[in-house]
């Protein structure tokens, strides 16, 4: 089996230029916030306080950084080594995907400044503290997850560049020394990772069950946070398979489609429990009265279930599906843009404040801010994958 | 358009203010001289007001709506009916007012805030018209001694006390009996400005003028406050009137006199 | 693999009878945190004259800043209006339809401002706790603990919360106060209560406020509708409305008969009361993994398996 090594394929293609180019935009836009206020960057009110920058980079961000947890799951805790060759990219993936959120919240949160405040003053009766602590800990979790690839890529090879070549010896000690302390108690980290996932997973959807009166009831379930961790679990291999079909298939790479096809078998049962959940609540709460209201928020509930989750999960059971490349993407892409679009709906479109009943759409400057964030998410992991060992590279080398 | 009425005195009334300020300023030591002239000329006083004299039903009313009566605790229940039915028994009329003019006014109201004047209520015309005395004096102490009517601020006074929670203070006993009447019999003023004056405030703490202003500082003084009165009056005929010069320049009669134009105090 | 899967749910087993036994033992029912005996405000709506002293006296006393149109301009009220960071509280005009001997709709005004629920839904989202409902009724926001997250005015079915977005370093989140130090340290009603010229307000505490407000419209029940808005919208609030108009029709939402924090507080407890469940899936992981050990690779001979 083909080793993680790091990519050495040029790193400026048009792609990443445009990447760099996008990044430019939304920093730009970031310092506009920071200028201005939230109130001169976004269509927030005191009607509609979360917008795009919760609904997509905080919510969809946590979501689509499942695959982290559910490979290491089915790889160091179950032991199915079969499936190593994704492990890497999913979790560098996920430290990614919490990176950014956190800069999400940065940018989201008025005080910006205090974000270290709820380490100090603790509220353990409200979801977000939950949430922000697990996430907390978890983005240190992957962060540590992630050492090993480094220490891999630098362990005996630690070269300094001038008067700093006399530290050569101090770094390589302690690059031996984390690859011993850490090989010892990474079963802590792995175990921690899944359970501090879990957690917060569900407890994202926790988070508007203090809203009846503004989630529409399509949405609104007591079960909302069993949904999002089922959906959390559901979307991870769909996720692992759309990122590494993009990394590969943009790299040149192998596809490792034997390992992908595999893992989709798996998504089959996970998404299936997912819509069986969600259709069950719906029967049971009644919820279907108002599938054909033909208002954006029942025509967008119908997007999600049928695009996003019941015609990606039919295509799932055809083997012929599985094995193609192309259309095992698609169908993976559906599944991340469905569980996407249930996290924007939960906390954009299915959003309707009573009284007020003000209509909430994004300003371009807004939207630019989310567009840079994803932007700069790419561009490190291109980054990373072409300087550190995470990717499987095949034993010839590629023109690009 | 009586608003529009109200509106247009009072931006006279601010107008005038201006234009004494001003005017003062600039001819305080011409109109001194000319004082001093005319009381040099013609010591005979036309009328000299005495300053010791004071209107006495005024300084009566002012007197008496200074004072707190001990709270009624009790009052006797009956109803309306009754009531009226046993007040014109009783042969109750305006003989027996005690004045026929009152200031609305209570150091209980005073404390908590002071943004009107009194309301001077003409206690007799009211009962005159109403010949039901029933109407405001509504019930009577349960202490079978005190008199039958009584006045307001014996039974309300400050609001929201703790032991008589369904009392309403002073204030609001007012403002409920005189505005829902009037608003019922639609007969006498239910605005704010319609009863009482606003209190002005003490302007000698707000003016900040130091030593002898020059008549342009006087009007830029008030306008720092006074900025949307300013602009009114700049829509004014006061301000826009102009005409013709009696006087005129260069042998021709077009230079246009008016405040807007060529007056001395025009900021 | 046979063996593999009779381990794994073996394993599941043991830890999902943990799992299922530990909610009844740790998950009590939920409590409500409301103080016994808060003050709070009856608003008479009958009373109302839509004069605005409320909101002058709202700015005057918690120093907001001057509006751009004085107070005593009555055509501000042309339009609906909700508080917002410049003012605490604001009248609404309404007709509801009743009409004058002339013909003429009669108007209805309605004040609003923060209800300050007795178990606030704002208070328990709060992930700092810079939300808190004092023991005299007030919700009371402390600025020095908000970090500006908003789940406030998310959770606020009232959706009184308003936020200062136009500051971009030191933005508040900005709500009736019920003028809690005023009340608190000086003894006195809170601004628009003292100033209300015909005592549309009336301040006290909540219980008897709950039976003068039964008493009047007792005593005139043609006059009133029967029913105490606030008596128990979200479990109850500390300013309470009676009205002569059905409340719907003048501007008053439908809001659920209990504390909006209860579900998510008993989900949370029950599923993470001393940290049970987490702990739970830790051993059941750990288990999972030590029966999954890669006992074929000698040279990593650590505990728990490789990374």
């Amino acid at each position: 089996m083909a080793h993680p090594n790091p990519i050495r394929a040029p790193f400026w293609t048009p792609g990443v230029i445009v990447l760099a180019i996008l990044m430019g935009v939304g920093a730009t836009a970031v310092l506009a916030r920071f200028i201005g206020g939230i109130g001169y960057v976004s269509n927030l009110s005191t009607a509609r306080p979360w917008g795009i920058w919760i609904g997509i980079d905080v919510a969809s961000g946590v979501a689509l950084a499942a695959g982290g947890f559910t490979t290491a799951f089915l790889a160091h805790i179950l032991g199915r080594h079969y499936f190593e060759p994704v492990v890497r990219p999913a979790l560098l993936t996920a430290m990614l995907g919490y990176t950014f959120v956190v800069l999400g919240l940065i940018v989201d949160i008025g005080r910006s400044w205090a974000i270290w405040k709820p380490i100090i003053y603790w509220n353990p009766h409200s979801v977000l503290f939950e949430v922000a602590m697990c996430v907390m800990f978890y983005v240190n979790v992957l962060y540590i997850e992630f050492i090993p690839i480094v220490v891999e890529r630098f362990k005996g090879r630690v070269n300094l560049p001038g008067s700093l070549s006399a530290l050569n010896g101090l770094a390589e000690t302690l690059l031996g020394l984390a690859d011993k302390i850490l090989s010892r108690i990474m079963w802590f980290f792995i175990i921690a990772g899944v359970v501090l996932s879990c957690m917060h997973q569900s407890s994202l959807g926790s988070l508007m069950l203090i809203a009846p009166t503004k989630l529409h009831p399509l949405w609104y379930t007591p079960i909302l946070p069993l949904l999002f961790l089922s959906s959390a679990i559901a979307i991870g291999y769909p996720m692992v398979v759309f990122e590494t079909t993009l990394a590969t298939s943009s790299l040149k790479l192998d596809p490792e489609m034997h390992v992908l096809s595999r893992l989709t078998r798996i998504t089959i049962f996970l998404l299936g429990t997912y819509l069986a959940l969600k259709l069950g609540d719906m029967v049971v709460r009644k919820t279907y009265v108002y599938l054909l209201d033909g208002t954006a928020q029942t025509n967008s509930f119908l997007v999600e279930m049928v695009f996003g989750i019941i015609v990606p999960w039919l295509m799932l059971l055809s083997p012929a599906i599985r094995n193609s490349r192309r259309w095992l993407f698609t169908a993976c892409t559906m599944i991340v843009g469905g569980v996407m679009l249930n996290r924007i709906n939960v906390f954009v479109v299915g959003y309707r404040p009573p009284v007020s009943e003000n209509n909430y759409f994004p300003s371009i400057t807004e939207a630019l801010i989310t567009v840079g964030f994803i932007a700069a998410l790419m561009f490190i992991y291109r980054f990373v994958v072409t300087y550190l060992p995470v990717l499987n590279r095949p034993g010839q080398e590629v023109s690009t | 358009m009586t608003r529009m009425i109200r509106r247009l005195s009072g931006g006279i009334a601010i107008l005038t203010v201006f234009a004494a300020i001003g005017g003062l300023t600039v001819f305080l030591p011409g109109s001194l001289l000319i004082h001093e002239a005319i009381a040099a000329a013609d010591p005979a006083p036309v009328h000299q007001p005495d300053p010791a004299w004071v209107a006495p039903d005024q300084e009566k009313a002012k007197k008496r709506a200074q004072e707190i009566v001990p709270f009624v605790e009790a009052v006797m229940e009956e109803c309306e009916l009754c009531r009226q039915m046993r007040l014109r028994e009783m042969g109750l009329g305006i003989k027996d007012s005690a004045s026929a003019y009152y200031l609305l006014d209570s150091p209980i109201i005073k404390k908590s805030e002071d943004l009107y004047g009194p309301v001077r209520f003409k206690h007799n015309k009211h009962a005159a018209q109403l010949k039901d005395c029933a109407l405001c004096h509504h019930y009577r102490p349960l202490d079978e001694n005190a008199k039958e009517t009584t006045r307001c601020s014996a039974c309300h006074q400050e609001a929201f006390r703790p032991d008589h929670p369904e009392r309403i203070g002073l204030k609001a006993a007012f403002h409920q009996q005189c505005a829902g009447c009037h608003q019922e019999m639609k007969q006498g003023p239910t605005d704010c400005l319609g009863c009482h004056n606003k209190n002005v405030p003490d302007h000698k703490e707000l003016v900040m003028l130091s030593g002898k202003p020059q008549p342009t500082e006087v009007t830029r003084e008030c306008l720092r406050c006074h900025k949307a009165a300013g602009e009114d009056m700049l829509k004014t005929a006061h301000w826009l009137w102009k005409g013709p010069s009696p006087h005129t320049l260069n042998r021709s009669k077009h230079v246009e006199h008016g405040k807007a134009t060529s007056a001395v105090n025009n900021f | 693999m046979e063996i593999d899967r009779r381990k794994f749910f073996k394993v599941l087993g043991v830890g999902g009878a943990t799992a299922i036994a530990a909610p009844t033992r740790n998950g009590h029912a939920w409590q409500s945190k409301a103080p016994p005996d808060p003050y709070g405000c009856l608003v008479d709506l009958t009373r109302c004259i839509g004069c605005r002293k409320c909101e002058q006296a709202c700015q005057t006393v918690n120093s907001l800043p001057q509006p751009a149109r004085p107070f005593d301009d009555l055509t501000i009220l042309d339009k609906k209006r909700r508080p917002d960071e410049k003012s605490y509280t604001v009248i609404n005009r309404y007709y509801p339809g009743r009409r004058d001997d002339r013909d003429q709709p009669i108007p209805f005004f309605v004040k609003v401002q923060c209800m300050h629920c007795q178990d606030p839904a704002c208070a328990s989202a709060c992930i700092v706790g810079a939300l808190t409902k004092k023991e005299n009724g007030t919700v009371h926001y402390d600025v020095t603990k908000c970090i500006g997250c908003r789940y406030c005015m998310v959770a606020c079915p009232f959706e009184i919360p308003a936020y200062e977005y136009s500051d971009p370093i030191t933005p508040r989140v900005m709500k009736c106060t019920f003028c809690y130090e005023r009340v608190e340290k000086e003894k006195k009603p809170p601004g628009c209560a003292a100033i209300c010229p015909v005592e549309a307000i009336t301040f006290g505490r909540r219980n008897t406020l709950l039976k003068v407000a039964k008493k009047r419209i007792q005593s005139d029940p043609g006059k009133y509708v029967n029913y105490i808005y606030g008596e128990n919208e979200a479990g109850g609030t500390s300013w309470l409305y009676i009205s002569s108009e059905p409340f719907d029709r003048v501007g008053f939402i439908d809001v659920p008969k209990r504390p909006l924090n209860q579900l998510a507080e008993t989900i949370q407890s029950a599923l993470f009361s001393y940290l049970w469940s987490p702990i739970v899936l830790f051993g059941m992981l750990g288990g999972i993994k030590w029966a999954f050990r890669d006992k074929s690779h000698a040279e990593h001979p650590h505990k728990g398996g490789e990374s």
